[in-house]
């Protein structure tokens, strides 16, 4: 090459670099600039109109959410659709909803509601109790295969229920309940003008599903579904006839539209979010992503809602199934509490919370969270940091170094070893499992790491296939007399030992007793009284290991206002109807 | 010409035939299904239930039976996960994975063909130097770091969306600024899936160019008095086609198949996208109806490799007519 298109290209190269850089630069002063341009052209908080922009990691496979449990379905149900009583997330009151009030009789079997009167769907058609019927007729029908049918029973019986006039319900339960009327929370009201005739021709499971077209997806919520493009975005305009009015009269929702994008990668979502694409996330925010949105929050971009402590912490349990350890040796001791306990006393939380959740969470003894006020007991047994009492419990256990290498043996010569099955692609999973790992290693137990997909993980746990295994179970009520079948022996989520015929050990069957004693009972102080034992028996016995609760931060616009957080999912949007956003003044339009 | 097609075109069905079974036993295969995710929040017979329901009760050998005798009418069945036609949902997104994937190959060809010649046609020197830098390094940089890289640029700038395939308010706009909305969008993605590929393209052009510039009758060319341009444009160039356009077969099927990395990241809904979003689900025919598209592009790509190369490689053409 000679000297002169040397010369050139360098000149290029220079003007290119220098090019983009000034382009960078005088885009940044724009963008600062821009800022407080809006900042000044922007009006004050407009309680009504305007657009929220969300995202969604994965479309909508149904839009029925009683027969489909999945966060899509969830949040479409949320915007549009309704039920009789809700619980309010934050308050974890009772609210009335469709129903505007009730009673119960005395022996607190028999509750009767009184729906709001004048209430539509979007289609105009109106809502009576003949949809309250149906809804209960779908839930319990077996053709129909609804995820809402264990929610609805009470020691597995259904609940009967009756119309008397086109108003009022009448529910009666089978037992006395202690949750009460927080049961119909479970509830979503389906349209029996559409969905009568697939329940009848036994199609109720295909009912609504991703392809219905739109105009058949009445919406009795505040928002209704106008457009989806597959693969790109779900539009929600407001629900013109939305039965809810604010303090002030006004009707409800605030909000014009609420768009969810449809971004399936989650470091994609949290570049949309800096770059303002959207106004917040359906999922908390990462621990380690908090230190990238902090200079956003600075500029006061962005606002970082600390939620508090969660409801749901990662879970670390092994198999417990009798019949997994018939013939593998590991079973004499890996079933033993002792060996539990041992790994609790191993592991130091608070390094735990430091590694895995960069700080951001609070060391737990048991399946209730701090986060779960009503309920959390802190006077259960805790198993403070000490490999002194580690090795102690396992040297009870017959569990010695009795070779070169630097793992312990029992007496049959079986190494201490095991394998721990976790999500791929869950970072604080993958996180806790190394941790463990290597809190384990010094005390001479060797832990086999296999991060797994969900599916898998879930048909291997169903069917017993597993030595142990490290995931987030998320329950689906902060009550735990809603969540049996968590507690419950024969429960399904019984994740240690799923669904018993009779409870395996003695501490399960003591539980099952006082769970079912404490759903039964009316008396709040009583219930939690019970329910403390129920915790004290799980920490001594440590079926499942629970490390450390994460803190719940939320990425939300600061053009975003009246949110109301919840630890519970959906975290924003389940009060979606009061959020507001702030708009361009009509007559200065903001560049952005 | 007309036996040669034919040939391909069997070729082709056959590729289609075992790529889709095999995505399909696969798939069926592998542990868990569709109903794995809510398995934990539903009792057993709730599940099994569902699972009669989608026809996942029935053995293997039945549900692949059934499938089958769909697929010889070109019925693939239905998607498990969205409930409608798995042609429909192929036809649907092929069309968005096609526009991007057209663009990528003309951006690569434009970047990757011409930088090729040029640092192949020279030995020593800065220009040629740093052209291999860049090259190695597109190669080396993984599509997720390189898309994540463009994403993260493009909200740092904020001169481009930063993801999707048009603005939410696209419905509402007139043809033109509905062209001009995608054309927007196209950018991050199309420079994500087309940098890699022109990296490729030099550095096999590079190659190929150099190893025909010692050919005897580019030699001959220069004798006969043409310039150093003028033997590559005529002589060269289309000698060192063969590895190149090989390397546009791949390039076709992959491309119109859609990529996984490139699509989720960006979020583009194509058929990379698709077949992402029916695996993490299982969704069987899903699966395989994705997996027999991404068969149909390869075979095309392969051809249409085959048909530019005999256009422009005489030698290609004699050896086809003898």
């Amino acid at each position: 090459m000679n000297r002169q298109p040397r010369l050139l290209l360098s000149v290029l190269l220079l003007g290119a670099v220098a090019f983009a850089g000034w382009r960078w630069w005088s885009g940044a002063q724009e963008r600062a600039g821009n800022g407080n341009e809006t900042e000044l052209v922007i009006s004050e908080v407009n309680p009504r109109g305007g657009t929220l922009t969300t995202s969604l990691r994965s479309e909508p496979r149904s839009f029925n959410r009683l027969v489909m449990q999945a966060v899509p379905t969830e949040l479409f149900s949320i915007l549009t659709q309704g039920k009789l009583v809700r619980v309010n997330r934050s308050t974890q009151e009772v609210e009335p909803s469709l129903a505007e009030k009730w009673s119960v009789s005395a022996d607190n079997l028999t509750y009767t509601l009184t729906l709001r009167d004048g209430v539509t769907w979007s289609d105009g058609t109106p809502f009576t109790s003949a949809d309250a019927l149906f809804s209960f007729q779908a839930v319990y029908d077996p053709k129909a295969a609804s995820v809402l049918t264990s929610g609805l029973l009470i020691n597995g019986v259904p609940l009967k229920v009756s119309a008397p006039d086109a108003r009022t319900v009448v529910v009666k339960y089978p037992a006395p309940f202690g949750p009460g009327i927080r049961l119909l929370d479970n509830l979503n009201i389906a349209p029996k003008h559409k969905l009568q005739a697939a329940l009848a021709a036994g199609k109720f499971a295909a009912a609504w599903a991703a392809g219905t077209p739109i105009a058949d997806l009445v919406s009795i919520g505040p928002f209704m579904l106008t457009r989806y493009e597959s693969g790109q975005r779900l539009v929600f305009d407001r629900n013109p006839r939305y039965w809810k009015k604010d303090a002030a009269g006004q009707p409800l929702p605030y909000l014009d539209q609420v768009i969810f994008e449809v971004v399936p990668d989650q470091n994609a979502e949290l570049v949309r979010l800096q770059s303002g694409q959207l106004d917040m996330l359906q999922q908390q925010v990462r621990p380690e992503d908090i230190a990238t949105l902090r200079p956003l929050v600075n500029q006061k971009k962005l606002q970082l809602l600390e939620l508090g402590v969660g409801a749901d912490a990662d879970v670390f349990f092994f198999n417990l199934r009798p019949a997994k350890w018939a013939k593998d040796p590991r079973g004499a001791w890996l079933q033993r509490k002792e060996f539990r306990q041992a790994i609790s006393h191993a592991v130091d939380r608070e390094a735990f919370a430091n590694t895995v959740f960069l700080g951001a969470g609070v060391p737990i003894w048991g399946p209730v969270t701090p986060g779960n006020k009503n309920w959390f007991s802190p006077n259960v047994t805790r198993y403070p940091f000490s490999l002194e009492r580690a090795r102690a419990l396992l040297t009870g256990l017959g569990l010695a170094n009795r070779d070169a290498d630097e793992w312990l043996e029992d007496e049959k010569g079986t190494e201490a070893r095991f394998s721990v099955l976790t999500y791929r692609g869950n970072s604080s999973l993958e996180r806790s499992v190394a941790v463990l790992r290597d809190d384990l290693k010094p005390l001479g137990i060797a832990v086999d790491v296999s991060a797994i997909e969900q599916g898998a993980l879930v048909d291997r746990m169903l069917g017993g296939d597993f030595d142990a295994i490290f995931f987030v179970y998320s329950a689906s009520s902060l009550d735990p007399a809603m969540s049996l079948d968590f507690w419950l022996s024969s429960g399904s989520a019984h994740i240690w030992n799923i669904a018993q015929k009779t409870p395996a050990t003695e501490w399960e069957r003591e539980i099952d007793q006082l769970m079912l004693k404490q759903a039964a009972t009316i008396d709040e102080a009583e219930r939690k009284r019970i329910f403390d034992q129920v915790q004290q028996i799980f920490a001594a016995n440590l079926p499942a290991l629970y490390f450390v609760a994460p803190r719940l931060y939320m990425g939300v616009s600061t053009r975003v206002g009246d949110v109301t957080p919840s630890i519970m999912r959906p975290q924003l949007l389940w009060d979606a109807e009061h959020i507001t956003v702030r708009q361009p003044a009509p007559s200065k339009p903001a560049s952005q | 010409m007309g036996r040669y097609l034919l040939r391909r075109l069997g070729f082709a069905l056959l590729l289609v035939f075992v790529v889709s079974s095999s995505a399909l036993l696969l798939t069926q295969l592998a542990p868990g299904d569709i109903t794995s995710d809510i398995a934990l929040g539903v009792d057993a017979e709730t599940r099994e239930r569902m699972r009669v329901e989608l026809g996942l009760d029935r053995p293997i050998a039945v549900q692949y039976w059934s499938w089958l005798s769909g697929v010889a009418r070109l019925d693939f069945g239905r998607s498990l996960l969205y409930s409608r036609p798995v042609t429909t949902l192929l036809s649907e997104r092929a069309l968005n994975t096609a526009v991007l994937a057209t663009a990528a190959i003309l951006l690569a060809t434009l970047i990757g063909l011409p930088l090729g010649v040029y640092s192949g046609s020279r030995a020593r020197g800065l220009g040629p130097a740093i052209v291999r830098a860049i090259s190695v390094a597109g190669l080396s940089v993984p599509p997720l770091v390189g898309s994540l890289f463009l994403v993260f640029i493009a909200a740092r700038t904020g001169w481009l969306p930063v993801g999707g395939m048009t603005s939410a308010s696209g419905v509402d706009m007139a043809w033109g600024a509905w062209l001009a909305d995608i054309g927007s969008h196209m950018p991050i993605p199309v420079m994500a899936l087309a940098l890699p590929l022109a990296a490729s393209l030099e550095r096999l052009q590079s190659q190929a160019i150099a190893g025909a510039n010692r050919e005897p009758f580019v030699a001959a060319s220069r004798a006969r008095g043409l310039t150093q341009r003028e033997s590559i444009v005529r002589h060269a160039w289309p000698a060192s086609l063969r590895p190149v356009l090989g390397l546009y077969g791949v390039m076709i099927g992959s491309l119109f198949s859609g990529s996984f990395v490139v699509e989720v990241v960006t979020s583009w809904p194509g058929l990379g996208r698709l077949m992402y979003d029916a695996l993490r689900a299982r969704d069987l025919y899903l699966v395989a109806g994705c997996a027999a598209s991404g068969a149909v592009f390869l075979a095309l790509g392969t051809l249409v490799a085959d048909v530019l190369l005999a256009i422009a490689d005489p030698r290609v053409r004699a050896e086809g007519r003898s």
